[in-house]
């Protein structure tokens, strides 16, 4: 767009061919062009205030290879920039106080119009989790997962929410304006209303139904797209988004690569990065990267979740007819729920668990990751820590979420963190095993349950759990410990031990958190939190900035925690190693190893047993059964994932035999 | 009692099934009606009965009352008939 001071008076020709034209304006001497503004590309347009106008010479292109001439076409435009080569044609009301980017595309639209003062969705509170407030976020345009959560879940830290407030109204404050800005190459179609909304370069709006106070960030690499019927109010949504279908948002953010559509309808929420949400119902839930919900009647209300995914029916309630609905749930990463579960908040659910039934006691499962929690007839929970530890889905869930990352462009403002096994779950582990241990110790044969912070145990079962989790806490140690003695293999013993010492800068914490789907050690946060509150770190720039700083040394934070711990669980000093202390540990990865992902196909076996064929081979005789299932699910040795399985098996074992061959040629 | 007795107390009390009714061939899941956590649950009775402790893997693979039987033994039998 050019500089207002570039624009030039309309010639007393340019107005004669224009009105010929069918145009009028309150005060041609209000209208300016730049050089080479062609009048004939003006048709039926009325010119209300201050108007600048750009070349029109070339074409538009649209979907399906249509190409449309640039210009304004029958059009109320007041106090606006129209770039050069946009289209502007049959608005209904009008466009006013808008600067309309280059080669924009704004057809069939009724009212479009920025208010005074409008701050375009940034400024807004959404009361996350407590419907009544108390934990809201503030929406500004570079709001990531990492502030939202620390800005919601620290209020324990009322200083740290003060400054970080303080922030996002800064923030908020630098967006505020008169004029809403449409950028270069965005396409509006056919949408009724859209009111203080600034949309940026190529994003597509089609067919909406009305867009009020808010922001549609877009980028040429990470176009964004709101389509049919769409109604949105109090609302950012990020680069590479959809909305679509129907969808209905109030207070909302829809974060980058993430997909709301099929009539969803949310209130005061927040969606990370990849969320998927179709159909159903969200009401006050803080949805973290990879949170998904795609059935109808599913109600998720009131809940911190991340990579989970939700069954159909899946219901909560945060209401228990008291004080009203302040009731809050917390689903640690990775949980799931099946069909028509529900939950009476509060809960605290374990990461990478199942939620199973009607839930209508409180339970707290943290310690408790990859747990089954099934509800009884009576709707206590009744828990089996661990069970899903070794689990065809859980391994398939941590190898598609990174696939899946639709955030294209280079900016990404959530930090995300795949693993699946980490010194946050792991650590978990570690505590739950050690609980177990002591109710096992405690616990009398005669018992056949105990209660653990509102669940259900069944004492048998004590020791089983326990086994479910060494396996994961061994192979997790023991595969960190190898990959690092590997790297320094050649070196002999001495070069090895120093590969196992502390990497420069590293911080270690016992206990890892996970910001908003983003593990560091607690030590981190609390520096951070820190920085923030002194002052050091003061704006939504530097707090990116922070958070990648953090993401680039996690794997130094990681190895500290792993040599830490392995002394601990293991008893042994890493760096005083002996090499029959090392084949002894590449032994016992090689077991540990193989026998989880012995389980994970064995957890895979299912899908093909005489169980799973239920139903198959209809019409047909008895014969028929196995050939349909062979058809239609094919066979379990060629099945992808479990062929990739037993390459692993494979694999583990080459690697662990050629360390042993290494270790004993070198020494 | 011998092995194959304890394991059918064992089954029919975690099952709810007469231990009468259960026979060598009795498949846990077809015939007796177990679910996966079921069978998880009686791989940790075993455990228990026997004073053994059990490769859940190998233990899940004996799908008759038989093959628990012929495992438990061969466990013990490992241990050098010691139990835990």
């Amino acid at each position: 767009m050019s500089e207002q001071n570039s624009y030039k008076n309309l010639t007393q020709e340019q107005i004669k061919i224009l009105q010929s034209q069918g145009c009028s304006a309150q005060d041609w001497s209000l209208v300016k062009v730049t050089d080479g503004f062609e009048p004939e590309r003006v048709r039926n347009v009325q010119f209300l205030g201050h108007i600048f106008i750009g070349r029109f010479t070339g074409d538009i292109k649209l979907a399906g290879g249509l190409e449309k001439p640039s210009g304004i076409y029958n059009a109320t435009v007041a106090n606006c920039t129209i770039g050069d080569d946009a289209r502007i044609s049959n608005i209904g009301v009008h466009i006013a106080n808008y600067d309309i980017g280059s080669k924009a595309c704004i057809e069939n639209v009724g009212a479009m119009a920025t208010n005074p003062g409008a701050s375009f969705g940034n400024g807004v509170r959404v009361a996350v989790l407590n419907e009544t407030g108390g934990r809201e976020v503030m929406l500004f345009d570079e709001l990531s997962a990492q502030f939202a959560y620390m800005m919601s879940m620290h209020r324990y830290r009322p200083n740290l929410t003060a400054k970080l407030f303080e922030i996002a109204q800064r923030e908020a404050e630098k967006v505020r304006s008169d004029r809403g800005k449409v950028g270069p190459a965005a396409q509006i179609f056919s949408t009724a209303e859209i009111i203080d909304v600034n949309i940026g370069a190529q994003a597509l709006i089609e067919a909406a139904s009305s867009l009020v106070n808010g922001t549609i960030l877009s980028s040429a690499e990470a176009p964004t797209i709101i389509g049919s019927n769409v109604r949105a109010e109090d609302f950012i949504i990020a680069e590479s988004a959809s909305v679509s279908g129907a969808a209905g948002l109030k207070k909302v953010y829809v974060g980058q690569g993430s997909q709301i559509g099929k009539q969803f309808s949310v209130e005061n929420s927040l969606f990370f990065s990849n969320c998927e949400a179709f159909n159903g119902e969200a009401c006050s839930i803080f949805a973290g990267p990879y949170t998904v919900t795609h059935h109808k009647s599913t109600l998720l209300i009131a809940c911190l979740f991340s990579f989970y995914n939700a069954g159909s029916g899946t219901n909560q309630s945060n209401h228990m007819y008291k004080l009203g609905p302040v009731h809050e749930g917390k689903l640690e990463r990775g949980t799931k729920a099946g069909s028509f579960s529900y939950m009476m908040w509060p809960c605290r659910v374990g990461a990478f668990s199942i939620i199973l039934g009607k839930h209508t006691r409180i339970f707290d499962t943290s310690d408790f990751p990859f747990s089954h929690l099934e509800a009884g007839p009576d709707g206590r929970c009744l828990m089996i820590p661990g069970l899903y530890l070794a689990t065809a889905g859980t391994l398939r869930d941590g190898s598609k979420w990174p696939s899946r990352d639709r955030r294209k462009g280079c900016k990404k403002r959530d930090i995300i963190s795949f693993d699946i096994f980490s010194p946050y779950t792991v650590g978990k582990m570690i505590k739950g095993c050690s609980i177990l241990k002591k109710l096992q110790d405690n616990t009398k044969r005669s018992v056949e349950e105990v209660s653990v912070n509102g669940t259900q145990l069944k004492r048998v079962l004590m020791r089983t759990s326990q086994k479910f989790y060494r396996t994961g806490i061994e192979m997790y140690l023991l595969e960190n410990v190898l990959a690092r003695a590997e790297k320094a293999l050649d070196g002999g013993i001495k070069k090895i031990c120093k590969a196992f010492a502390t990497d420069e800068g590293a911080v270690y914490s016992l206990d890892w958190v996970d910001i908003g789907g983003q593990l560091m050690p607690k030590e981190r946060l609390l520096d951070l939190t820190a920085a923030i509150e002194n002052g050091k770190v003061s704006d939504a720039e530097a707090f990116s900035s922070e958070i990648r700083k953090i993401h680039q040394t996690v794997e130094k934070d990681k190895w500290l925690w792993v040599r830490n711990t392995y002394k601990e669980y293991f008893g042994r000093d890493l760096e005083k190693l002996t090499k029959d202390e090392l084949c002894c540990a590449a032994e016992s990865y090689h077991k540990t190893r193989t026998k989880f992902l012995k389980q994970v196909l064995a957890d895979a076996e299912k899908d093909f047993d005489k169980n799973s064929r239920t139903g198959f081979g209809q019409d047909g005789s008895a014969g028929d059964l196995d050939e349909d299932f062979r058809q239609v699910r094919g066979e379990y040795n060629a099945n992808r994932f479990v062929k990739e399985i037993c390459d692993s098996i494979e694999a583990v074992e080459h690697c662990v035999s050629e360390f042993k061959e290494k270790i004993s040629t070198i020494f | 009692m011998d092995t194959e007795q304890r394991v059918k107390k064992v089954v029919a009390k975690q099952l709810k099934v007469n231990e009468n009714d259960i026979k060598p061939g009795s498949e846990f899941v077809k015939d007796l009606g177990a679910d996966s956590i079921q069978s998880i649950e009686l791989v940790a009775l075993f455990e228990e009965e026997f004073d053994i402790e059990m490769d859940e893997q190998a233990a899940l693979a004996a799908k008759t009352v038989g093959g628990a039987v012929t495992f438990i033994k061969k466990v013990i039998e490992d241990n050098g008939g010691k139990t835990q």
